[in-house]
């Protein structure tokens, strides 16, 4: 297989290259777009979690100025639910019919001539209600079941018989909080209609998703749909499906043959694009009085909302995590009157775990031992469950070189044996196997006659630096410097992406980018070898690279030329080439392909007597395969690290029982972690580049927030002496 | 849409005319808590008088007295020597408040009649509300209460009055100085504000139409040690689960003036009374600290999501005394 070689540009901490467009507020985001004639949309959202509507007063809001028109489930046009996608179904389409299924359910929709008359006029829109009791409680057992919802249930040995027998056992119960990805660009949508052919900006993770989605829900052919997101603010997740808003917009824009814009409201993204959703885990880990696992169970409770689905295998990592023989995990999911819980970074495997890495931390204290010292006893030096070597596994780098930074030896093992002035110290360490995700990927890369290239693909850049890597892997695999390449993505006109989730982008689209180019170099390479006047006159095409914008034989500069000299002899304005990835199967590897490993050492500061705790230092070291870009590596995995700062000590999505509704749906009331939260980051990178992709990258969005909350907790636990087995650790649970 | 008049008052007298002579009418300053509430739909004013231009800017600083005009912001009264050399502890209570940028706009009349942060109040959808609709219920003490108040409290309102600022200010006895279509009046601090408990709906003294111009804060005796301590679970921008405005004035072992005022618990800025008299002629010790503490949570009345603020208050007040006594633990 051909592989990336290092060069100076694939790895180097270089600047996004979006940068000075988003410092100067010329990078324009979904909500920035405007067109001739557009109108604006407000949503009218239900004030009960379950029931029916039994009257809907829209006569007020449609008297009010300005206002265009009045969609409810009387008058809205049927909609056709959108086709399953690989994550699974799309939500429900908006006002079908009368039913109230969560609380902040869009009831109508207010269209006007400007956002103030339409905010205005939705709030004269009434509502009568048949509500009836909502199912909001985890563990009510009237909440329909959903039992192995994606068939990720697993099974190895015999984990019962295993745990009844094992010397030492944990036995433990953990819970975790409903999370809210709260994007900081607020999710916003414009739909043009011309004719038959649409045009959607949209803040998306997936512009081809949007596009296949609005195309069966509209019925069009999807060549007449075009999705636009050049920039998004930030998604978490929350972009990877197309929502209700989506369609009521394009829907209204239709109906009034008027551009219609709907941008959501800061409580409404609360309701409307998805969240984490809690957990209830029963966990039980089995050792030997010497350390060495002998069984899991791993058993989780999520919530899904009445109709609606959520890949989120809460368990499922435990299967993979550590060598042991007897291993069972098992998901199920509780049917609640609930606003759709989604991806959320990480998603599932935050949850999980913290429970795990948790329940390890609480074993290894009964056993007397170091956390550290029994994850590496019962290390898995092969897959776990495919019994095949990993196609890169950095792990216990990650542990030796963490404890090092961290001087995780330093610290006295006894809980609350360390301190400083009002403050226990505590120190705490995860463990963290994120799982392997790819999909079909395709790029397309043009170079001009001047020795510029273009690169292009449907991807999108949701602020992690995608147009970044992919402009320095281009620039690396045509042997052109930075500012001779363009890469442009969040176009669904583009060559097919796959989204910008489950850690999968950079390695999908890396190694199509790479594809692509090294097509195109090809081209030129058999141009020239069948071009007497070239230098390269019959050179195979094979044995050619490129270095400093010169095609020549591999590791002979001098006997090239550039691409300018080729297409200028040739008399072609530009040549251009495709590019494909695909993941490769372990079969086809012979090996278990690895998503990113990670290892989190927290110190905490927990106040004797206030239990106020503060993160004082974190230190990640992560394997992430080749890492294309140090900085904008690095500023994911300290925002993940931030992300899990909040998950462990803020954030909590709280339902108002019995009403449903989200209490505390802003940013006053839903804490997340301001900078006073944040201590310094350390982050290091080890590993080698993964051997299942010809790039070697492995991605690096989801790992940074996996193992913070555990770390936490079991860091708390140094500090005090309390397990605190929910989060988030607030400080009423240490008084 | 609803239409909205704006008026730039030119003088106190006249903003005062409008806004008594039309129950629809509301003051505007700063805006942080006003337009917030108008974008939510809490409050629906049909005319804002904008009184920013007024004169009421000064800070002028007396002997034992610093009179601060309504308008000053909590950014340029934090930064008056007076304030950091007096009376630091008002220091610490208006830095420990919202933002820079959010205390760049506030006015420090804007502050002392902010309005509670209650999720239930500020959303209208919830229809039980008794400060909104009174008469209606209350929500919160049903909801999620965490942030709610346990003293002045009942199970009419438990929403709390989240200024820092003010629970530093009523320690002080700090007074108001108001202006109606009578004149001017003043009302200690201590008088101005309405427990939740008895009126949910009625805040404070103020008739519609009055505006405060200006407030007299005393300066604390030489020799005095004040500190501000808010305990919340973020660690910046955020109100206080629990917090205590402490001055002591201590000669040899023994306490010869105690001020305490506690926030986050309050339906109003709470002034210990008790603890104070509990403290004054005491020796500065742990025991006696943790005695006033007691005091000062005496008649707490709280609701399962609010009952570990009590704990939480006594030992955020002990924790103030110690720190401010130099007492270890």
């Amino acid at each position: 297989m051909r592989t990336v070689r290092s060069r100076p540009v694939i790895g180097t901490g270089v600047n996004r290259v979006d940068g000075p467009r988003k410092v100067t507020g010329t990078a324009p985001y979904p909500m920035d777009f405007d067109v001739p004639g557009q109108v604006y949309a407000a949503l009218v959202q239900s004030t009960i979690a379950a029931g029916r509507i039994l009257r809907i007063d829209t006569e007020a809001a449609e008297a009010s100025p300005g206002v265009v028109t009045v969609l409810t489930h009387t008058n809205a046009p049927r909609l056709k639910r959108a086709p399953v996608s690989k994550l699974g179904a799309s939500p429900p389409p908006p006002l079908q019919d009368d039913r109230i299924l969560h609380y902040g359910q869009h009831i109508a929709v207010v269209v006007a001539e400007t956002p103030e008359q339409a905010t205005a006029a939705a709030r004269l829109v009434s509502a009568e209600y048949e509500p009836t009791e909502p199912l909001l409680d985890l563990m009510d057992p009237r909440a329909p079941q959903v039992d192995d919802p994606w068939g990720t249930d697993h099974s190895r040995g015999d984990a019962a018989a295993a745990l009844t027998t094992a010397e030492v056992m944990v036995e433990a119960t953990y819970t975790t909080a409903d999370n809210t990805n709260n994007p900081l660009g607020p999710f916003a949508t414009l739909a043009s209609w011309d004719g038959g052919h649409l045009t959607v900006h949209d803040t998306t993770q997936w512009p081809f998703l949007v596009r296949g989605t609005l195309a069966a829900v509209f019925g069009v052919p999807e060549s007449s749909v075009r999705v636009l997101a050049p920039y998004v603010g930030g998604g978490f997740g929350a972009g990877l499906r197309v929502w209700p808003h989506v369609i009521l917009t394009v829907a209204a824009a239709r109906l009034l043959q008027r551009p219609v814009k709907l941008v959501l409201t800061r409580p409404q993204m609360f309701t409307s694009v998805g969240h984490r959703p809690k957990t209830v885990q029963r966990i039980s880990v089995g050792a030997t009085r010497t350390g060495d696992l002998v069984g899991i169970d791993h058993r989780s409770v999520s919530p899904v909302a009445m109709e609606d689905e959520d890949y989120e295998p809460v368990a499922s990592g435990t299967a993979s995590a550590y060598a042991c023989e007897n291993v069972f995990t098992q998901d199920r999911q509780a049917r609640l009157n609930i606003p759709d819980p989604t991806s959320m970074r990480a998603p599932a495997q935050a949850q999980g775990n913290f429970a795990l890495e948790s329940a390890l931390d609480e074993l290894a204290y009964k056993l007397g031992v170091d956390p550290l010292d029994l994850r590496l006893r019962n290390y898995a030096e092969i897959h776990p469950v495919h019994s095949l070597p990993w196609s890169s596994k950095a792990l216990r780098e990650c542990y030796e070189v963490g404890a090092q930074r961290f001087g995780w030896y330093a610290r006295n093992p006894v809980p609350g044996s360390m301190r400083d002035g009002n403050w226990l110290v505590g120190y705490g360490v995860a463990g963290v196997s994120y799982p392997w995700f790819a999909m079909d990927c395709y790029a397309q890369v043009t170079v001009h006659r001047d020795g510029s290239a273009l690169v292009r693909s449907a991807a999108t850049d949701i602020g992690t630096g995608t147009y970044t890597v992919m402009t320095q892997l281009s620039a690396e695999c045509l042997g052109l410097h930075l500012g001779q390449v363009r890469f442009d993505l969040g176009d669904s006109d583009m060559p097919v992406a796959p989204q910008a989730g489950g850690s999968g982008l950079t390695a999908a689209l890396g190694n199509a980018v790479f594809d692509a180019c090294h097509q195109l170099l090809r081209r030129f390479a058999e141009l020239a070898s069948g071009d007497r006047e070239s230098p390269l006159y019959g050179v195979a095409p094979e044995a050619v690279e490129a270095t400093q914008g010169h095609v020549h034989p591999i590791g002979r500069p001098r006997l090239g030329e550039t691409y300018t000299d080729i297409l200028g002899r040739h008399e072609l304005p530009e040549l251009a080439a495709n590019g494909h990835s695909r993941p490769r199967s372990q079969d086809e590897l012979g090996m278990a392909p690895a998503g990113a490993f990670g290892a989190k050492f927290v110190e905490v500061r927990v106040d004797a007597e206030l239990g106020l705790v503060r993160v004082a230092r974190a230190v990640s070291v992560i394997d992430g395969g080749r890492i294309l870009n140090e900085k904008t590596a690095r500023s994911q995995i300290i925002g993940g690290t931030v992300g899990g700062i909040g998950m462990a000590l803020l954030e909590d999505t709280v339902t108002d029982v019995p009403s449903g509704r989200i209490a505390n749906g802003t940013f006053g009331d839903y804490l997340i972690p301001v900078n006073a939260d944040v201590p310094d980051m350390d982050v290091v990178f080890v590993g080698d580049p993964d051997r299942g992709s010809p790039v070697g990258t492995k991605g690096v969005g989801e790992v940074g927030i996996v193992g913070v909350a555990a770390a936490v907790a079991n860091a708390v636990h140094h500090a005090t002496g309390k397990r605190i087995r929910s989060l988030p650790i607030t400080l009423d649970a240490l008084l | 849409m609803r239409a909205l008049e704006y008026v730039r008052a030119t003088d106190a007298a006249q903003a005062v005319e409008i806004v008594a002579g039309d129950p629809t009418a509301a003051f505007l300053a700063g805006g942080t808590t006003q337009l917030d509430l108008m974008k939510d739909g809490v409050l629906n004013p049909t005319r804002l008088v904008d009184i920013t231009r007024l004169p009421l800017r000064a800070i002028e600083s007396h002997e034992d007295v610093l009179h601060v005009g309504a308008l000053v912001t909590m950014e340029e009264l934090a930064a008056h020597p007076t304030v950091a050399d007096r009376i630091p502890f008002v220091r610490d209570a208006l830095l420990s408040g919202a933002s820079v940028q959010l205390r760049n706009m506030a006015t420090i009349g804007g502050n002392l009649l902010q309005r509670t942060r209650c999720r239930y109040f500020r959303d209208p959808d919830v229809s039980q509300c008794n400060k909104r609709a009174p008469g209606s219920g209350c929500a919160a003490v049903h909801g999620s209460p965490r942030m709610h108040a346990i003293l002045g409290a009942s199970a009419r309102c438990i929403a709390v009055h989240a200024s820092d600022l003010a629970v530093a200010l009523v320690a002080l006895d700090a007074v108001v100085h108001v202006q109606g279509l009578a004149g001017p009046r003043q009302v200690p601090l201590t008088e101005f504000y309405l427990e939740a408990a008895d009126s949910p709906e009625v805040e404070n003294v103020l008739q519609h139409g009055e505006l405060i111009t200006s407030l007299s804060v005393p300066l604390l005796p030489a020799g005095a040690r004040s500190g501000y301590l808010k305990v919340r679970d973020r660690s910046s921008y955020e109100f206080a689960l629990t917090s205590a405005a402490v001055s002591l004035l201590i000669f040899g072992n023994a306490i010869k003036e105690a001020r305490i005022g506690l926030g986050g618990v309050g339906s109003v800025p709470w002034r210990a009374w008790e603890a104070e008299r509990a403290l004054v002629g005491a020796s500065a010790s742990v025991e006696n600290f943790q005695w006033a503490a007691a005091q000062a949570v005496q008649g707490a009345w709280t609701v399962p999501g609010t009952a570990f603020k009590v704990e939480l208050a006594r030992r955020t007040l002990v924790r103030e005394l110690q720190a401010l006594a130099g007492v270890a633990p």
